[in-house]
């Protein structure tokens, strides 16, 4: 797939911009393994420490702000998805009536 | 209070609420309205039936997502096809595809702040997330429209979290490819011929 492809010409640019993979002086880790977890700091799934240290790299370096401004607006474009399509007032009323022919009492 | 109103009172309180996110997560499986009406109305008959096997003080949608998939998946008798996709994106890293930005690339130099999401339309990226083959599509809706954790997910997918993360970020991914495809289409992006970004679309760049 060409996709792979392109990608595979990424991280070729990635290595030979990074040539040593050194990490920047604040965070001690570099943008190849910054962006290795973008989604999990994203995500808020990294633990204290990892999530410090990511975060301080993208905070510093300007190679990674592009990606990661370009993700976060991702993340949050479909955080404010509004399907409008709420819940439909005769199902709830369904619903209701389902549970209560199962004993449930609404109050 | 006898026990079967203290059993009501926390139906009522905790699960109640859920309705309409169960629908809504119904309604991404499904992708029909009187289907998902359906499948919502059983998850709470089943749900109520069983509030006895449900823990307190955890998190009870995701107890419910489980529910509502699991009906979902025995009606459409899809495990096994379900399974074999599985075994196929399981060994993926998701720490390499997390990487893996084909559209970030293409619209980078001309969108630094990252506004070329914001230009797409609710309803078509509804519609994309509705054509996500099914492992990638609950991911995506359970991760970025219901705000489960990894773990959770990892619950109600019954697949480890490393699965989760794997079908996540493809998911994501292939999503982003999706709605590049139909901005170059719609005309919101033009082409950009040093840029290339997958099979279908031709390469552009943000107006």
């Amino acid at each position: 797939m060409k996709w792979i492809d392109d990608f595979r010409r990424l991280l070729d640019r990635l290595r030979k911009e990074e040539p040593c993979g050194a990490p920047d002086a604040e965070s001690g880790i570099s943008c190849g393994e910054a962006v290795e977890r973008l989604f999990e700091w994203l995500d808020g799934e990294l633990d204290p420490k990892a999530r410090k240290e990511v975060g301080v790299h993208f905070e510093v370096c300007a190679r990674c702000y592009p990606l990661v401004m370009f993700e976060k607006s991702f993340s949050e474009a479909l955080a404010r998805l509004s399907p409008g399509e709420g819940l439909p007032r005769e199902l709830e009323d369904r619903i209701l009536s389902s549970l209560g022919e199962e004993g449930f009492t609404e109050r | 209070m006898t026990e079967g109103e203290k059993r009501d009172r926390s139906f009522r309180e905790e699960a109640l609420p859920l309705m309409e996110a169960v629908y809504r997560f119904s309604l991404r499986l499904t992708a029909d309205p009187d289907r998902a009406q359906d499948l919502t109305q059983e998850t709470f008959l089943r749900a109520y039936r069983n509030w006895d096997k449900y823990t307190p003080g955890t998190r009870p949608k995701s107890w419910l997502l489980t529910i509502c998939r699991n009906l979902f998946l025995r009606k459409e008798e899809r495990s096994r096809r379900h399974a074999e996709i599985v075994s196929e994106i399981a060994e993926e890293d998701p720490r390499q595809i997390s990487r893996e930005s084909t559209v970030f690339q293409a619209v980078r130099d001309r969108d630094p702040e990252g506004e070329f999401w914001a230009r797409v339309v609710d309803d078509v990226v509804l519609r994309a997330i509705g054509e996500l083959p099914s492992v990638f599509r609950e991911a995506v809706v359970l991760s970025d429209m219901e705000d489960l954790s990894y773990e959770e997910m990892s619950k109600v997918l019954d697949v480890p979290v490393g699965t989760v993360k794997s079908r996540l970020f493809r998911g994501r991914r292939i999503l982003q490819e999706e709605l590049y495809d139909y901005a170059l289409s719609a005309g919101i992006v033009e082409g950009n011929p040093s840029r290339p970004v997958s099979d279908r679309g031709s390469p552009g760049r943000v107006k």
